[in-house]
């Protein structure tokens, strides 16, 4: 996170400063996630990602030498270009994911909301059958009163 | 032999009571089913009151979930045939019976009633599209025809009638927010015959035309990325029972 900060030459130069920071800033959102999952606001299968991602945070903090070792790999001079492309990709991945997610409730939701809106018209047709029950009463009521007007 | 009419109605109140009673009158063996999708004005009550079945989906979902739940509800008591019309007065009940009679028949296993076939042109000066409907009409018609390589006049009709086949079919996939021209490609996918039959159609009684120019723009789009997608899913795989 720090790394941001490093000088424009590609060369990363940590100060010690720096690195605490991040490294508290990481474990403070490690925390986050914990207390979250502990109030019941975030469930564990969705928070997984998030800590992996804040281990990611705490060990570019603890060595720094690790993002230019995938700077390499990548092919890419500059580190903080290869730290931006990874963030970029990590959280267009991420939101991709939440579409999926967000899709699957989506057609959940419309298939509870068609059986419970099936069982309603089945329990009225049943007691449409039987002549009784509140439907049928109110069936008798409204042809009442359209006889009446 | 069971008959399932049902009437998917949104915000419907000063139609649906009427629609109910010609469906009553032309179709009388049928049972009727109102398919209230998340109405705030008094539509379930209006349709109980004209001796209809509701069933009321708790909030807004869309056309495509709420003819969904009607063919749902077909497959799950028994009914051997089914048909579907628009609520707002367009479409009289006794064009409806004339599709039932096809998907009796077993000619078709889904009929969809066309306004722009040749034959309902002649026949009748009622229904008058706007010109962005016309515009959107032909080219969904050119796209599914290519898609299909069979001639659709009506993509976008609500009047159709099926029979178990495609209940089975449609109640498992029914895409929720362009549900007519993506259920006629995956029928024909799916091997079922469907068939197009000229009908009548009349100015609507009550409501609004959701198409304004953008969002008919808008709806094309969507309509064309469906039909390219669709034309990738898997074809011929048996409609479970």
């Amino acid at each position: 996170m720090s790394l941001v900060f490093a000088a424009e030459t590609g060369q990363v130069h940590l100060t010690s400063q720096t690195r605490i920071v991040a490294a508290i800033l990481a474990v403070f959102f490690m925390l986050m996630i914990l207390d979250l999952i502990r109030r019941d606001r975030l469930q564990e299968r969705y928070s997984v990602i998030w800590l992996v991602a804040g281990l990611g945070m705490l060990a570019g903090a603890a060595f720094p030498g690790l993002l230019e070792v995938v700077a390499d790999l990548m092919g890419v001079r500059n580190t903080n270009v290869a730290l931006f492309s990874l963030v970029l990709l990590l959280l267009l991945g991420l939101a991709l994911n939440f579409s999926v997610i967000m899709s699957r409730q989506a057609a959940e939701i419309t298939r509870l909301a068609q059986e419970r809106a099936i069982e309603q018209a089945r329990r009225q047709a049943v007691e449409e059958r039987n002549g009784s029950g509140p439907s049928g009463e109110q069936a008798l009521q409204a042809e009442k009163q359209s006889f009446e007007s | 032999m069971r008959i399932l009419v049902f009437i998917p109605a949104w915000n419907e109140e000063a139609a649906v009571g009427g629609v109910i009673a010609d469906v009553r009158h032309s179709i009388p063996g049928a049972d009727v089913l109102v398919v209230d999708d998340g109405s705030t004005d008094a539509t379930a009550e209006r349709a109980r009151e004209a001796g209809a079945l509701v069933a009321s989906l708790p909030f807004n979902q869309g056309l495509g979930a709420a003819l969904q739940t009607g063919y749902l509800y077909g497959l799950r008591n028994g009914y051997d045939v089914c048909a579907h019309l628009d609520a707002d007065g367009q479409h009289p009940a006794e064009e409806v019976a004339r599709l039932l009679a096809e998907v009796k028949a077993d000619r078709a296993d889904l009929v969809i009633g066309s306004r722009y076939h040749a034959g309902a042109v002649a026949a009748s000066g009622d229904y008058k599209p706007t010109f962005s409907r016309r515009i959107g009409t032909s080219i969904f018609r050119f796209f599914l025809t290519l898609a299909t390589r069979q001639r659709f006049t009506d993509t976008t009709s609500g009047m159709r009638a099926a029979n178990r086949r495609v209940m089975a079919l449609f109640s498992q996939h029914y895409s929720p927010d362009f549900a007519e021209i993506e259920s006629l490609q995956l029928a024909v996918r799916q091997g079922l015959r469907v068939e197009e039959l000229p009908v009548r159609m009349l100015e609507r009684v009550g409501g609004t035309s959701f198409l304004t120019p953008l969002r008919s723009a808008f709806f094309i789009f969507k309509g064309l990325v469906v039909l390219l997608v669709g034309q990738f899913r898997p074809r011929h795989a048996e409609a479970k029972q």
